[in-house]
């Protein structure tokens, strides 16, 4: 029950990331990297600031990332548009990297720690199963997370625009949606989700370092590419799917755990060839670069 | 991936000796400066090998691929492994549950480094022939899958290497001749490649992936063979790492080399092996000019105290710098010929 509970609020935290990433993907067809140093800012955010009220923490947090977020699209991700993902991609490692390492000279090498909401670490006792706050809460907050994204999304303007600019950028802009402002809304709501995310992530584990954010963000990545690229709805499934697999190896393999990672890369490689767009994907399309 | 029909077509000498001619010149004049130069300059040559590796399969055919860095770990495992003295493989406390066979397995460290070579092309070829059939996005991470999944192998086997430790006293180069001969030997290797009809056919796959098959062109087999080719320098890259870093780590053939090596691709502009040799000599020389700044030393009179770690970031920042610049490239995919050699052809 524990594990379960556990792969649900692993995938669940991994499907947040992957949407952060699917949405920015979806605009302007850019696997933004950086997305693991907003997620690693917020966190530092929410240690620096743990004398604070939580919520206030948190807000920062949001805050600080949104505003990374749209600074990186205004100082680098807008010059390149149109120059290729493959351009764009190598562009936001050396971003990432260079975020990395100002982290690095302005927190220092070595992780900054803060008990972030320690009442989450708890645990308590149902029917003779002892289930952790923390991920009780996780599962909660993505729940939450996604039911706004998902009226943001399907019921709202902006999320029309979001869906149109996803399936076919070209055409959203000749029927007059706005791509710069839609591009910077889409840069914005990722940093918040990845607040939520380095959230989740401090609570679990309070040692923040520079490389904090990357490997949740490699692995949903992954996720994003398995579940079907096009479609915000497939990323996010995609990231559920990583996170939850991973959860699940790791309860079941024992002391093969630490080669997790191993099977984990080979389902991809696997469901990739069976289904190259993703599972969500209708059929075998060819992908519009 | 880009709008430029740059490319290699027919034989001229003078496009070959262009790049021959700068490694050639370059290294030895740069490794006789000091030791820690010479140094430097055998690390640039591994990665040389490695970004016109990497040409060849993402240059042609516009795929990207992650995995490159797997085949540069098993070619080195298998150079490093196969040449490290049985002593230390006997004793080493990382070795401890080294599978015995492989403790008395000795080789030639130019044997070595071939077998390497055809390691890296084996794998290439068998990963490849399912790989080959996607495009964009799912074969970057396909190939990624692929690097990570070899990277998580080795970083947790005992029985097969050192683990996430370092396999010690792999016999090292003796100077900048032997992976200078070997990079030269790979330019050849990849131009003659390059004016191939078979990378002909890839860069028209490149161009447009509904027209070229329309003209006869098996994309499949053709990225495949290119695929293969560049697994086989990608191992040979690694083999020339092991020997000049002495010791192999799983940790070298990782995220950053990976990264490293693309992104002097890309700087170079990946369209032609010439921008894979400029990519590589900027983003070296970049990163050891800033590297003297941080230990407090000037170039031609110019002295910058540059805090720790201050390098690495500087890196990242004029990486970007380049690519906001010229995003085909600082050679945009010309190739280099050597002036006045030969007549000039009107063309």
């Amino acid at each position: 029950m524990q594990a379960i509970l556990d792969a649900i609020s692993l995938g669940g935290t991994y499907a947040l990331a992957a949407l952060g990433l699917g949405l920015v993907f979806g605009v302007m067809r850019l696997v933004n990297f950086a997305h693991a140093e907003l997620i690693t800012i917020s966190a530092y955010v929410m240690v620096v600031t743990n004398d604070l009220p939580l919520l206030i923490s948190f807000l920062l947090a949001a805050l600080v990332a949104a505003l990374l977020a749209i600074l990186t699209e205004l100082a680098i991700y807008r010059r390149l548009r149109g120059t290729g993902p493959a351009i764009m991609l190598i562009a936001s490692f050396g971003l990432s990297v260079g975020l990395q390492k100002s982290y690095e000279l302005i927190f220092g090498a070595l992780p900054r720690s803060a008990a972030v909401a320690p009442w989450m670490t708890g645990s308590f006792e149902i029917a003779g199963l002892n289930i952790t706050i923390s991920s009780i809460v996780t599962v909660a907050i993505t729940i939450v997370i996604l039911l706004a994204m998902g009226y943001l999304i399907e019921r709202t303007t902006l999320g029309l625009q979001l869906r149109a600019a996803a399936t076919d950028f070209k055409t959203a802009r000749l029927l007059g949606v706005r791509s710069n402002r839609l591009i910077g809304s889409a840069f914005a709501i990722s940093g918040i989700l990845a607040s939520a995310v380095g959230f989740i992530l401090v609570v679990e584990n309070p040692q923040v370092d520079p490389m904090f954010g990357l490997n949740i963000t490699i692995l949903a990545l992954v996720g994003i590419v398995i579940g079907g690229i096009s479609s915000l709805r497939g990323a996010a499934l995609g990231g559920f799917i990583v996170g939850f697999i991973l959860s699940i190896l790791n309860t079941f393999l024992g002391n093969a755990r630490v080669y997790a990672y191993s099977y984990l890369f080979l389902a991809v490689v696997i469901i990739l060839l069976v289904r190259p767009g993703g599972i969500l994907s209708k059929r075998n399309e060819m992908e519009r670069v | 991936m880009s709008k430029n029909l740059a490319g290699l077509t027919r034989f001229s000498a003078r496009e070959l000796l262009g790049p021959l001619m700068t490694v050639l010149v370059l290294s030895i004049g740069v490794g006789a400066i000091s030791a820690s130069l010479q140094l430097a300059v055998q690390f640039a040559l591994c990665n040389l090998v490695m970004v016109i590796a990497l040409q060849v399969f993402v240059g042609n055919s516009g795929v990207l691929s992650f995995g490159h860095g797997a085949f540069a770990m098993v070619g080195a495992w298998v150079s490093g492994m196969s040449t490290a003295s049985e002593r230390v493989k006997g004793n080493a406390l990382a070795l401890q549950e080294l599978w015995q066979p492989l403790i008395g397995f000795k080789l030639n460290l130019y044997l070595s480094i071939f077998i390497a070579m055809a390691v890296g092309a084996a794998i290439a070829a068998l990963t490849g022939a399912f790989l080959m059939r996607l495009n964009g996005l799912a074969a970057g991470i396909a190939t990624f899958a692929l690097l990570g999944l070899f990277y998580n192998f080795f970083f947790n086997n005992i029985t097969l290497g050192p683990g996430s430790q370092a396999l010690p006293a792999v016999p090292k180069f003796e100077g900048i001749y032997e992976p200078l001969a070997m990079a030269l030997i790979a330019i050849v290797i990849v131009y003659f490649f390059n004016i191939s009809a078979t990378a002909r056919s890839l860069r028209a796959s490149r161009e447009d992936l509904l027209a070229a098959p329309a003209l006869g062109v098996s994309i499949q087999r053709v990225r495949w063979i290119a695929f293969t080719i560049s697994g086989a320098l990608a191992g040979l890259s690694g083999a020339m790492y092991v020997h000049v870093a002495g010791t192999w780590q799983v940790q070298d053939y990782y995220l950053v080399f990976t990264f490293l090596t693309l992104a002097m691709l890309v700087i170079g502009g990946s369209a032609s092996l010439w921008g894979a040799v400029v990519g590589t000599l900027v983003v070296t020389a970049v990163g050891q000019i800033l590297l003297l700044w941080e230990q407090g030393k000037s170039i031609l009179g110019i002295q910058l105290d540059l805090p720790n770690g201050a390098r690495s970031l500087i890196i990242a920042g004029s990486l970007v710098a380049m690519l906001l610049w010229r995003f085909a490239g600082v050679t945009n995919g010309k190739e280099f010929k050597v002036p006045f050699l030969g007549k000039r052809r009107s063309s």
